[in-house]
């Protein structure tokens, strides 16, 4: 960051006396805009449109496939249909907390894009404290559901505000927890760091490092689905019993804020997950040009994120929701012991082998790929039994 | 212990569910989507895809119809009017009205059932939606028109015959009372 | 020391909502999500439908019975057939019989497809409503090619059915039993043995055998408490005694006998059930006609008569008194669901609000039926 700020200043653009500070918050104004406007938006749209395609075929249907083609001009469509919608503040609701809680919501989805890392030199900001300041800024998402459920002055959307703080508030803990055993392993909490200590190799990823960490890893993944409003937790926005719960009151491009959250959401799950656990953007050193390791460590990221994408969509499609009660139960009484006993054999394990067991890696992936041989076995059943056409074009 | 149990097999249940639904949605994606993209993506018009007992509008052929009244009788929901008079000079029916609402019309077939040549009968149009009201009434009475009188033999008349012919064989799906046609497993489809 | 203070809520559930079935209103009284009753309200689908069969005639009601539970139309038109029959003395031919039977199992999978589906919706999973859709479009398909109509059939009349089976249905219909069976199986693991979903139903509703017989329910609902009554075996009709099956019932085993993951395994396994029932009856179908001679002009003696038969949501009763004209005196359907409301209300008190939806889902009410 300092170099590039070097450079510019040194190539004479800004003037003769430029000072580093203000050649800094231009290159930093100009950067955050090009990934939030070029990179975060545009991604909460084009998933929009992702998941119903990716949710039609796992329903036997087509989705979207009119509006330009594949129907990748759907989510634009909707946009822009949304914005031509009457905005209805209702009467008796409180408008200044109305009007600002899909602000607050978008706010939380922004915010942790400052630390996301793209690539080896592709961070906007690389904290030191990266990780913790990811978990934290997301968390922002509980005042702003708390706020729509209690402003729009409608019983309903109380209810579904309330249970979405209890859901976020009380899955913060376990996904908290799992960071720790990550941490334990490289001793710092900063984005690049943890990239850092793992390979490229998926018997180096963290997720393999050993048993504890892997079981992390899925607490990891289903408390931060939870906290991002995602079935199998998506009861304040449970469409069959509270309509939409928070959101009910809300039309047009109001509404249209919170699930864009929603969607983008989804990234950076995707992100903390890839991260701390699937090795972030390492990829292997087949060239000493700068630009193209970059733009491949760019792509590596970017494809893990995509996969876990694709991966919280399909869950989306197939399981059921739980009841507040449950949600509860499943935090308090399996997701918070098993992260301690994470992080004590994390501890433990640490100890022991502080440069890591390599022979557990290779142990952990050749398991995971049996599990997955397995898995796939069962589809190919399925698909044989069920005698209907197989078609494996994504395009129809 | 029983709680530790309990507590493992909790977990192992939910796990080995899970991975098993998702197994099932993974190869649903694999699957042709059963979706018919009407009307643009097909390669047929759907209304020859129906089968030829489809009970789409309603429609007459006023050269085969003999004025009897029987559909208009059978409606249980009025939606047929019909007027047919004795023409004093000729002494023959003749047909000046008549009107199908096809807004009313709630497409059961007891229309057709009775009528003795198969004037009026469903065919396998269903894209009946318009702008006004009144064009959902559909009238099929021009100019008025002698009611046909079927003949004793096989109809000689060219222009008839195969209107006629296509009204019996509509006629000839429905069951017939009482047992005087066999069963239809040996019969050619319509 | 004081208690905290609060407040009870009444929210309403109202006409227009994603998951009640139909139109119905609940008024919900409720403690945060814990609800302390859950009055129901019906009447917003009432067509009169009783009424309009003293204008319309015998024959002429016959589509007007589709109306009155749309989901499971075969039964309702053969009640109608059946209680004029009785009433006139009319025998329906057999292999009319069997084509009933026929066109009623495969109604009464549609309709528990339906239900089912419907019900995994409410729960909040997805997908399995499109899979269940699916295969009722595929039913749907076959009785189009039977008689013509998707939906509101009018497939039976007074002594018998209107169409025969066309040919080359039977192999298509069997084809489809073939393609059903597995189907129903990859359906049971993707939702029914899905541990969150069996979370959610368990336990959710428990009615006591006592309390099913006091409040009239039938048909599954009733068989899920463990009462083996099925007016197909009890008081057999039609061609059912030629036919052998079984009646599931419910057992307990995923938590209460008589919550609502009995009730929706019993029709689960009553597809199960039909699947079989079909099979034989288009083996063993007879020849000969399908259609008794009824007069055109129906005008059966003076009295009155009432019939039973199961439908999809349970025994349904028609009565019908005449007085000797062309026109019924009188015409009234009892129906399940219509008792089915009745015990919400009382099940309701303790259960949170989601569970409600879990508790109307599992019922299966149909609100057409409530009302007619």
């Amino acid at each position: 960051m300092e170099t590039l700020v070097q450079n510019l200043i040194a190539s004479g653009a800004f003037g003769r006396n430029a000072s580093p500070d203000m050649v800094a918050t231009i290159v930093v104004f100009v950067m955050s805009a090009v990934v939030f406007l070029g990179v975060a938006f545009p991604f909460a749209g084009i998933v929009s449109w992702a998941e119903r395609r990716v949710w039609a075929r796992i329903q036997s249907r087509v989705g979207p496939n009119r509006v330009g083609p594949q129907g990748f001009l759907q989510w634009l469509a909707d946009g822009v249909k949304h914005v031509c919608k009457e905005d209805i503040i209702p009467d008796e609701s409180d408008a200044p907390l109305f009007k600002m809680a899909p602000y607050l919501v978008m706010l939380a989805f922004t915010l942790p894009w400052a630390v996301m890392p793209f690539s080896s030199s592709l961070i906007l900001a690389d904290l030191n404290v990266g990780i913790l300041y990811m978990t934290s800024v997301t968390a922002l998402t509980v005042v702003g559901v708390l706020m729509a459920g209690w402003a729009s002055n409608d019983k309903w959307s109380l209810i579904g505000g309330i249970r979405s703080a209890a859901q976020i508030v009380s899955y913060e803990i376990p996904a908290g927890l799992s960071i720790f055993p990550v941490v334990l392993m490289t001793g710092t909490l900063s984005m690049q760091g943890i990239i850092r200590a793992q390979g490229w190799a998926p018997q180096h990823w963290f997720l393999f490092a050993n048993p504890f960490t892997f079981v992390a890893a899925n607490i990891l993944y289903i408390s931060a689905l939870a906290e991002g409003n995602r079935t199998p937790f998506d009861l304040p926005e449970a469409e069959s019993e509270l309509v939409a719960g928070f959101a009910t009151e809300y039309s047009g491009m109001r509404y249209l804020f919170f699930f864009m959250a929603e969607w983008g959401n989804l990234f950076i799950i995707g992100a903390i997950i890839a991260t701390l656990f699937l090795g972030g953007w390492q990829f292997p050193h087949v060239t000493k040009n700068v630009v193209a390791m970059n733009i491949l460590e760019a792509v590596t990221f970017n494809v893990k994120v995509l996969i876990l994408v694709f991966v919280s969509m399909w869950i989306r499609a197939t399981l059921p929701r739980v009841r507040i009660d449950q949600l509860m139960t499943l935090c308090w009484k399996y997701f918070v012991p098993i992260s301690f006993v994470d992080m004590i054999g994390t501890a433990v394990w640490v100890a022991i082998w502080p440069d890591g067991n390599a022979a557990m890696g290779y142990i952990m992936f050749a398991g995971a790929l049996a599990l997955a041989a397995v898995f796939i076995q069962r589809v190919i059943y399925y698909l044989r039994r069920s005698r209907m056409e197989v078609y494996f074009n994504p395009t129809i | 212990m029983g709680a530790v149990s309990e507590y493992v097999g909790n977990i192992k249940e939910a796990v080995s569910s899970i991975f098993e639904g998702m197994a099932v949605t993974a190869s649903h994606f694999m699957r042709k989507p059963y979706t018919v993209q009407y009307p643009d993506r097909m390669p047929v018009r759907v209304q020859d895809t129906l089968p030829f007992r489809y009970r789409g509008i309603l429609e007459v052929d006023l050269e085969i119809c003999t004025g009897c009244l029987a559909c208009e009788r059978a409606c249980p929901i009025d939606c047929i009017v019909i007027v047919v008079d004795k023409d004093p000079q000729t002494r023959q029916m003749l047909l000046s009205q008549f009107d199908i609402d096809i807004a009313k019309c709630m497409y059961c077939g007891l229309c057709s059932e009775p009528c003795p040549t198969g004037s009026i009968h469903h065919t396998t149009e269903f894209e009946g939606a318009d702008y006004s009201l009144e064009s959902l009434i559909r009238r099929f009475v021009k100019d008025p028109v002698m009611a046909y009188k079927p003949k004793k033999g096989p109809e000689t008349d060219t222009a008839i015959a195969p209107i006629l012919n296509r009204g019996m064989a509509y006629l000839d799906q429905w069951a017939q009372p009482g047992g005087e046609k066999p069963a239809a497993e040996e019969e050619e489809p319509a | 020391m004081s208690t905290l203070h609060t407040e009870e809520m009444t929210l309403n559930m109202g006409p227009q909502h994603p998951s009640t079935h139909g139109v119905l209103r609940f008024v919900v009284r409720a403690d945060g999500e814990v609800m302390r009753e859950a009055i129901p309200d019906v009447g917003y689908l009432h067509r009169s439908i009783e009424k309009i069969a003293e204008k319309v005639g015998y024959h002429g009601f016959m589509p007007y019975t589709d109306r009155v539970d749309y989901v499971c139309a075969m039964f309702t038109n053969q009640g109608w057939g059946m209680a004029c029959e009785k009433l006139a003395g009319i025998e329906v031919p057999r292999r009319g019989e069997y084509c009933r039977v026929i066109a009623a199992e495969f109604n009464r999978i549609a309709s528990h497809l339906l239900s089912v589906g419907a019900m995994a919706m409410d729960i909040g999973a997805v997908t399995p409503f499109t899979h269940a859709i699916r295969e009722r479009e595929m039913i749907n398909d076959l009785i189009e090619e039977l008689c013509g109509a998707r939906l509101t059939f009018n497939y039976m009349r007074i002594g018998g059915v209107a169409w025969d089976l066309p040919p080359g249905w039977r192999e298509k219909a069997l084809a489809y039993l073939d393609h059903f069976d597995p189907i129903l199986e990859e359906y049971n693991a993707l939702i029914s043995w899905n541990k969150i979903y069996i979370e959610r139903l368990a336990n959710v509703g428990a009615i006591t055998p006592a309390e099913a017989i006091n409040y009239n329910l039938v048909g599954p609902n009733l068989r899920a408490c463990g009462i083996k009554w099925d007016i197909r075996k009890d008081i057999p009709y039609s061609a059912y005694p030629d036919f052998e099956f079984e009646v599931p019932i419910g057992d307990g085993h995923w938590g209460k006998l008589g919550d609502s993951m009995d009730r929706y395994v019993v029709r689960i396994r009553e597809m199960a059930e039909s699947s079989k029932i079909l099979r034989q009856a288009l083996a063993k179908i007879p020849g000969g006609p399908v259609l008794a001679k009824v007069a055109r002009n129906f005008k059966p003696p003076a009295g009155e008569c009432q019939i039973r038969l199961e439908s999809g949501r349970g025994d349904m009763g028609w009565y019908v008194v005449s007085d000797g004209t062309g026109y019924p005196w009188r015409v009234h359907v009892r129906t399940g669901s219509f008792a089915a409301m009745g015990i919400i209300q009382k099940l309701s008190a303790g259960l949170m609000i989601a569970d409600l939806v879990t508790l109307i889902a599992s019922l299966d009410v149909i609100a057409p039926e409530i009302d007619r």
